[in-house]
């Protein structure tokens, strides 16, 4: 939908590149088409282009060239103003003036991520955006976003981290061995998935208590901590934990195939 | 697409003088020594056998500009320029697509055809600049060294190399429309030239097999330095490598980028 963040998830090799270089006309479908701004994408490639930011998994464009270079012919081939382009490389931190064959990994797709937004397109593509990045600039990468969908901007992500697409998202699509399986609100997924819960508990883990909770599941005990998944309602999970002696409680999200497990259990049942 | 032309052409800045200045300095050290070793030079070569001298366009050797075509124009410059052309198509085309250069270039409002055109158009300026800067050393050693090159048919000589190369480059871009893998389309492109030259040898050496000449471009090429430039031949030749960049853009565009 238009203006919405959406998030393309699945693991290494699952297709969302493919999906990603079909929509851009790199690939060509072997059946069917695909349509952007209502235009299709390989006889319209060019005037989709010009609403378009992309930024691949690996950004790459010559190792001689600079930043500052590069988005020069990019601004020339767009007919766009660079003034954007300096905001956004000083809030990234980013080094336009050495050639790109000099950058590491990380500060490379900065220059890449500046490319894919500087003309301030109406469709974002963004692969495996974060990688290489470090924590800092994923936070400035995910605020960046948050602004450009302010903006009017959708941005599709892909990701293999549901921590990041959580952030950002509000729809997912779930996508493995080349097939789209299911499109969901995050929030659905992440409710469906549960999460990941370790209690370290002052005495002798309550077991018979805690399997009794609609919710529980993969219970494993361990001395006095015990872990398992939670999901659905968590209400009756935590007026239990307030009734025990309990020194140290982690929660964290489901990883990637916990939720495939998850999303794959609910199809065969 | 103007500013893709310009964005080509930077990137060939490099390749003209590291490419030009070599065979410019080898043009003009070849002109330069002409004077002292002239009368040698002739009579060595009335010593050699005629099918030797026709298998390599040596003639007789009495001028500076027949010694210019034996040494470099006949063999070297045609085979280097033509390398040349093949290695910039292939980088500005399988390269740019293994690097993942091409995905941004197309992510922006350009289409593969602009893309194409714009390498093809950068790579025919870049060899004319290349023989270009042959030439002018060529002439500048003759002025300096006193070896009396006429400039007229210096350049005919160096400018009937450009068709051959531009069609050397042509071949690159159709077998692009097959494989993207760098050195598959300069092994397979640059094979194909040296097999054409091949072709034209033996069609020389052999008059049994002068038909298989008219499948080589070096049967086009001639001895433009002394005959001066065939203009059947030289258009002929271009309109060749425009037809196969044709249709090497259209297979260009019908294939899925990746390497």
């Amino acid at each position: 939908m238009k203006g919405e963040v959406f998030g393309l998830l699945g693991p290494n090799g699952a297709g969302k590149t493919t999906l990603i270089r079909t929509l851009l006309d790199l690939l060509h479908p072997s059946s069917g088409n695909a349509r952007i701004f209502g235009l299709d994408s390989h006889r319209d490639s060019v005037r989709i282009a010009q609403r378009l930011g992309h930024l691949p998994g690996e950004f790459a464009f010559g190792n001689r060239i600079t930043g500052a270079e590069m988005l020069s012919i990019l601004a020339d081939i767009r007919r766009a103003d660079l003034g954007h382009s300096d905001d956004l490389a000083q809030r990234f931190r980013a080094d336009l003036s050495r050639p790109l064959g000099e950058l590491s990994r990380g500060n490379r797709q900065k220059v890449g991520l500046i490319s894919a937004v500087f003309h301030r397109p109406d469709l974002l593509i963004l692969d495996e955006p974060t990688s290489g990045l470090d924590p800092l600039m994923q936070e400035e990468f995910l605020s960046l976003v948050r602004e450009e969908q302010t903006r009017g901007c959708t941005i599709l992500i892909s990701s293999h981290e549901l921590d990041e697409v959580e952030r950002v998202c509000e729809r997912v699509g779930i996508i493995r061995d080349g097939r789209l399986i299911a499109v969901e609100r995050v929030a659905d997924l992440l409710h469906r998935a549960g999460r990941r819960v370790a209690v370290t508990f002052g005495d002798p883990v309550d077991l018979a208590g805690l399997e009794r909770l609609a919710g529980v599941s993969s219970l494993r005990i361990e001395g006095s901590r015990a872990e398992f998944t939670a999901s659905g309602d968590v209400d009756a999970l935590v007026k239990f934990l307030a009734s025990q002696d309990v020194s140290e409680v982690e929660i964290a999200h489901p990883t990637l195939e916990e939720v495939f497990l998850t999303y794959y259990d609910e199809k065969r049942t | 697409m103007t500013a893709l032309l310009g964005a080509k052409l930077s990137e060939r800045r490099r390749a003209v003088i590291a490419w030009g200045l070599p065979l410019g300095l080898w043009s003009a050290f070849i002109v330069a020594i002409y004077p002292s070793i002239e009368s040698a030079l002739t009579k060595a070569v009335r010593g050699y056998p005629a099918s030797l001298k026709e298998a390599f366009g040596v003639g007789e050797l009495t001028s500076v500009e027949q010694y210019l075509h034996a040494e470099m124009l006949s063999l070297i410059v045609p085979l280097v320029v033509g390398y040349l052309a093949i290695r910039s198509v292939a980088i500005g085309l399988s390269g740019a697509a293994e690097s993942g250069r091409l995905d941004v270039l197309l992510s922006a409002p350009v289409s593969r055809r602009d893309v194409v055109v714009a390498d093809c158009v950068a790579t025919a300026i870049e060899l004319a600049l290349v023989l270009a800067l042959s030439w002018l050393f060529a002439v500048g050693a003759s002025a300096i060294f006193g070896s009396g090159l006429d400039p007229g048919s210096a350049l005919a000589g160096f400018a009937s190399v450009w068709p051959l190369a531009l069609l050397a480059g042509a071949i690159a871009v159709v077998i692009t429309g097959w494989s993207l893998h760098t050195p598959v389309v300069t092994g397979a492109a640059g094979g194909l030239l040296i097999a054409m030259y091949a072709l034209d040898l033996v069609g020389r050496l052999d008059p049994n097999l002068d038909g298989l000449r008219y499948a080589s471009v070096f049967r086009y090429y001639g001895n433009a330095i002394e005959s001066g430039i065939d203009p059947w031949s030289f258009f002929g030749v271009v309109g060749a490598a425009v037809l196969l960049t044709a249709v090497g853009t259209v297979l260009f565009e019908r294939r899925d980028l990746v390497a």
